[in-house]
């Protein structure tokens, strides 16, 4: 059963090649096929994890074990990813029927293959392919809306993507000299001796620096704005919901199997407190909302990296819960924003068109701050004790930028929630008042549920992730599941 | 399973919320809230052991998540605060109903958002008076911020950015909170009320400082403690007039309230008091008395020139709560109750001067102190309500504010604190002063012609007013009844307390027995109206029937003397007035300002390669060297 995940992946590609195809031959199957795939994938993700799955496993891709086969590791932060890759898929499809859909539609199911991918990859030259492969369908996505804004945009990111690829690729290049391996369970194993270098630490900074372009890592995030200001804003919420999340899941598997070194986590640290300086103060300027939101996710982000440079994996619980926090709340309020575009100040007298468009705002934000007892409190106490618990000024720093870039965030946040329930200007028309409806409305109205959910159920949410972290962080286990035989070898 | 007292109350509480956010659309919604207040307030007289002597009653809700247990719980600080809260409330709610809803639905409000935030703002506060541990402490002070901020933004307008104002201070206290309750997590392992008090025995001097600093800000935001008391004034002022009454009689002394738990009983008043500031012959309780006189003294002053009543009362709020404060941390018997039987008197005058203000709106339009004048002869009765209030607000016999003031002066004197003395009484003079032109610019003075046939405010909403006259004079003449409360609370936290009676207090240093003291000021009033009476019949003439230098008045001349008043006080004093607060407020947000507009640009220049290229050279290089 458990090989059935590959399909997760495979499906997906074939579906994305074929589509053009079927769409000549037959609109109707070619536009259910995209839907119904997601739905097989959700339903194989959720049939593992229903069946009892408790220890991780390994799946060798063509029956041959690694080292030398490539293989999926399947833990269960992988398996909660790649759930969540392909619930979005499907959330975020592009029902849209138009000339353009067949390409839309394949560009998508090559988005969602790719990034089950990058959650499942037991190894680092597929997590490359998988990564360029999520790039390549996110810039013909992101330029989709035709406007000569988004042509520019995707041009930018296209070039700055295309730098952090090589670098990247640099950086798995002398991985590869230095060891001769790229199966992460066998780096695992190699690293101690071989990688606990500054010829390690180059390599790990070249990757970080890479991906972090995705995972929107200061300073190499100038994309997020432009790309998610002028892109469709159900692509922004896939790329600032999950895509970065994918990224940042890279990053952390790096640090929790191979680099250990203090210095890594020193530059995350130093990044990610920069990330949340320049990102919540740029926020707090913004003039129009899926700007605003985009800047708030570089900060967001960046109290990500925060937790992610907490030494020997205390920060893991943190990570996961502010992610999947994350996850949740920037999707329902890019899928808000999708029908209240435009300057800040179109959108006064909105809360009396769209009641629950605003209710659902002020929800978001509310977690956003970390409001208890709503879900984004929890994750955000999480962080804020593991960073107190550090006797290392820099964290103490990093805690107190944490903190007061949430009084900032409030401050912006709510700013918006104030313009949503004033007055009109009395010379606005009320149809001129934007006004959040059908689709979009109904995907926010399913995160804000999706929160709600979580906030009555932290309880067991909280002992699950917990959970989740702490096979995560297990090198061993890791390890003996990849190669049974080196089993303790790591000693 | 069994509900204790405490479900019963909070669970009634929480009907209340429900009540009012689904069946608050009609007229009758309003009623049917203030019967339910009347019903917690029940529901809290049931447990009314707590305030007789102590103990605590625990809820039957508890959590476990991730590792952190949560609790509920009961004890006499809790049911002190949370008779007043409840009290005010119901008060409050009960004069919002009938004539002021109509008019204020007439007027474009949303009444059913007005109850609802009213009832949401009191079950929060009872969550955060229940608090049994530090994180559900921490729960309960955000719930009861955000609450806050819904109450004061529904009026829309000017009261959106008062709001807004609130909630990014609010949200700065909340997170130095926060900070704070990481650090002591680390410290202890645990937010268990008894394990921080075992942490705090063992932590170093400087990290003690930092949480001083953190908890006593934090809370300090809410109370308007100096410098952090700008927010304050406008954003209850602006608030719906029931609506300002309850939060002027209650909202900000949530901060003493978590000052008194976590400042006074976990850290403990010895434990402050021997933190030394460096390089001064002051420590760190002198630093919280200081802060609390000059929260009397400036914001007094600064009522003193208001010319809306609503906001000259708000800014008064804000000084009185320096009173509460300062008591506290004098921390002896006659202090510690005297800051105590401030925060309920201050509430029964300050709910009751409010409505007064309300009341007045309500018939002329205005709180404008220079458009008001001579309404005694129109509505005497709530004339009769603002003096009894204003009375007790400057703290003069025989209304209940003279007692819990004098309570302080007293401990001030007793532990050899004659600067704050000093200062206290500074304070004191600018209420009176203020208060005085409160009442003289709405009821003394001169009719104006617009208001020739306004008349007393109608009876729902004078009922409640004369309800709480009646409680500031009684609990004035009998101050032994709310002492037995603030006996109760006091044990709680850990602080002596005084010997009192029903008429005041015994101590060896100077007793005060109030129902003395009122029985000789009324022989005194008696002898005068003796004198009054016996001079024959007096003969009353017309407001107009009079003449000034030299001219006869008539309507179209106004003589009444309200704009810039206390010309000639001001004249000496008036050079003080520099706004240096909001001047540093202004720097702060400008500065947040520039460095928004500098991340903006960064992130707007084209050359993110450059970006890459830079950092991967730089990391590189460091990594090499």
């Amino acid at each position: 059963m458990s090989t059935n995940l590959v399909l997760t992946i495979a499906l997906p590609l074939l579906g994305a090649f074929l589509l053009p195809v079927l769409m000549r031959s037959s609109v109707a199957i070619a536009l259910w096929s995209g839907p119904a795939i997601l739905v097989y994938g959700c339903w194989t993700v959720a049939e593992l994890w229903l069946s009892g799955f408790a220890q991780p496993l390994s799946i060798a891709i063509g029956g041959f074990a690694p080292p030398l086969g490539i293989n999926l590791y399947v833990d269960s932060l992988a398996l909660l990813f790649a759930f969540a890759v392909q619930l979005l898929g499907l959330v975020f499809w592009p029902f849209t029927l138009d000339q353009e859909s067949a390409r839309r539609q394949s560009l998508m199911l090559l988005l969602v293959a790719a990034s089950t991918g990058l959650a499942l990859s037991g190894d680092l030259f597929n997590l490359y392919v998988f990564y360029e492969l999520a790039a390549v369908a996110t810039f013909g996505l992101a330029s989709a809306s035709g406007s000569g804004a988004a042509y520019v945009a995707t041009l930018r990111y296209l070039i700055l993507s295309g730098i952090g690829s090589v670098l990247t690729l640099f950086g798995i290049a002398l991985i590869y000299s230095q060891t001769g391996t790229l199966n992460l369970a066998h780096l695992a194993q190699l690293a101690p001796a071989q990688l606990n270098n500054s010829l390690g630490l180059t390599a790990f900074l070249a990757i970080l620096i890479g991906i972090g372009v995705k995972a929107e890592l200061f300073p190499v995030n100038t994309w997020v704005p432009e790309i998610y200001a002028t892109a469709s804003t159900r692509l922004s919420a896939f790329l600032a919901g999950l895509l970065s999340k994918l990224a940042l899941l890279i990053i952390l598997r790096l640090l929790l199997l191979i680099f250990h070194q203090p210095e890594a986590a020193q530059v995350i640290l130093i990044l990610g407190i920069l990330g949340v300086i320049s990102g919540e103060l740029a926020a707090w300027r913004a003039k129009e909302m899926k700007r605003m939101l985009a800047f708030s996710s570089i900060g967001q982000l960046g109290m990500i990296f925060i937790a992610m440079a907490l030494p020997d994996g205390k920060g893991m619980l943190a990570v996961l819960a502010l992610a999947l926090h994350h996850l949740i709340i920037k999707s329902g309020l890019f899928m808000l924003a999708e029908d209240w575009g435009g300057a800040l100040e179109r959108l006064r007298g909105s809360a009396k068109a769209s009641p629950l468009g605003a209710v659902l705002f002020v929800l978001f934000s509310l977690s956003l701050v970390g409001m208890p007892p709503l879900p984004g409190f929890w994750a955000k106490f999480v962080l804020i004790t593991e960073l107190a618990a550090q006797v290392e000024p820099l964290y103490l720093l990093g805690l107190t930028v944490f903190l007061l870039a949430t009084v900032v965030e409030a401050s912006y946040l709510f700013r918006i929630a104030a313009t949503l329930y004033s007055n009109p200007a009395p010379d606005t028309l009320s149809e001129e008042i934007p006004k959040s409806k059908g689709l979009s409305l109904a995907t926010a109205s399913l995160f804000g549920a999706g929160m709600i959910a979580v906030a009555l159920l932290i309880a067991p949410v909280g002992d699950g992730l917990q959970a989740i972290a702490a096979q995560a962080q297990d090198v061993d286990l890791y390890i003996t599941t990849v190669s049974p035989a080196v089993s303790g070898g790591s000693q | 399973m069994m509900l204790t007292l405490l479900d019963e109350l909070l669970l009634f509480s929480g009907a209340t919320l429900l009540v009012a956010l689904f069946i608050g659309r009609g007229l009758a919604a309003g009623w049917m809230v203030t019967i339910l207040y009347g019903g917690q307030l029940l529901a809290l007289l049931k447990m009314a052991v707590l305030g007789y002597g102590g103990g605590t009653i625990a809820s039957s809700l508890s959590f476990e998540i991730m590792g952190q247990e949560l609790s509920w719980r009961f004890d006499g600080l809790s049911w002190f605060f949370a008779l007043i809260t409840i009290g005010s409330a119901l008060l409050s709610s009960w004069f919002s109903c009938g004539a002021w809803e109509r008019s204020y639905i007439r007027q474009g409000g949303n009444i059913w958002l007005f109850h609802t935030a009213m009832a949401l703002n009191v079950f929060t506060m009872l969550i955060l008076l229940a608090s049994g541990d530090l994180l559900s402490l921490f729960i309960g002070w955000e719930l009861v911020s955000w609450a806050g901020f819904l109450l004061m933004v529904l009026a829309g307008g000017v009261a959106t950015s008062a709001a807004m104002r609130y909630i990014t201070y609010a949200m700065a206290g909340g997170m130095a909170i926060f900070g704070g309750l990481a650090l002591i997590y680390t410290a202890s392992g645990s937010l268990q009320l008894e394990a921080v008090t075992t942490a705090v025995e063992q932590m170093s001097g400087a990290k003690l400082w930092l949480l001083v600093i953190l908890f006593g800000g934090g809370f300090g935001v809410k109370m308007g403690l100096m410098p952090f008391h700008l927010w304050q004034a406008p954003a209850y002022a602006e608030t719906p007039g029931p609506g300002s009454a309850f939060l002027g009689a209650i909202s900000s002394r949530m901060g003493l309230f978590a000052i008194l738990l976590v400042l006074v009983k976990l850290f403990g008043i010895v434990n402050i008091e021997s933190l030394k500031l460096p390089f001064t012959p002051i420590d760190a309780r002198d630093l919280l008395a200081w802060i609390a006189v000059f929260t009397i003294i400036l914001p007094t002053f600064t009522a003193m020139k208001q010319n809306d009543a609503r906001h000259l009362l708000a800014w008064h709020g804000i000084g009185q709560g320096g009173y509460m404060l300062l008591g506290v941390v004098v921390a002896d018997a006659m202090g510690g109750a005297g800051g105590l039987l401030h925060v309920f008197n201050h509430a029964t005058y300050q709910a009751a001067l409010f409505m007064a203000v309300t009341a007045v709106i309500y018939r002329t339009g205005t709180s404008d102190l220079n458009k008001l004048g001579g309404l005694v002869v129109r509505m005497p009765l709530s004339f009769v309500v603002l003096l009894i209030g204003i009375i007790g607000l400057a703290g003069l016999p025989p209304m209940n504010g003279f007692v819990s003031k004098w309570l302080v002066y007293r401990s001030l004197l007793n532990q050899g604190m004659p600067l704050l003395f000093l200062a206290a009484v500074i304070g004191t003079l600018g209420t009176i002063l203020s208060v005085y032109k409160l009442i003289h610019n709405i009821f003394l003075g001169q009719l104006r012609v617009e208001h020739e046939h306004v008349s007393e405010a109608p009876w729902s909403m004078m009922i409640p007013m004369l309800i709480l006259s009646a409680i500031i004079f009684v609990t004035g003449l009998l101050p032994g009844i709310p002492l037995e409360w603030v006996a109760s609370a006091l044990q709680t936290v850990g602080l002596p307390v005084p010997d009192h009676t029903l008429g005041g207090i015994e101590s060896a240093s100077g007793s005060l027995d109030m129902i003395w003291v009122i029985g000789v000021l009324f022989a005194g009033f008696g002898v005068g109206a003796l004198v009054f009476y016996s001079a024959g019949r007096s003969k009353r003439v017309h407001q107009l029937d009079n003449y000034a230098g030299g001219h006869f008045l008539s309507a179209d001349v106004r003589y009444q003397y309200s704009d810039n008043f206390y010309a000639g006080l001001m004249h000496l004093i008036g050079g003080w007035y520099r706004g240096s607060f909001l001047w540093l407020e202004r720097s702060i947000r400008s500065l947040v300002e520039f460095l928004s507009l500098g991340m903006q640009g960064l992130y707007r220049r084209a050359n993110a390669e450059f970006y890459l290229l830079t950092t991967a050279l730089f990391v590189i290089a460091w990594v090499v060297i």
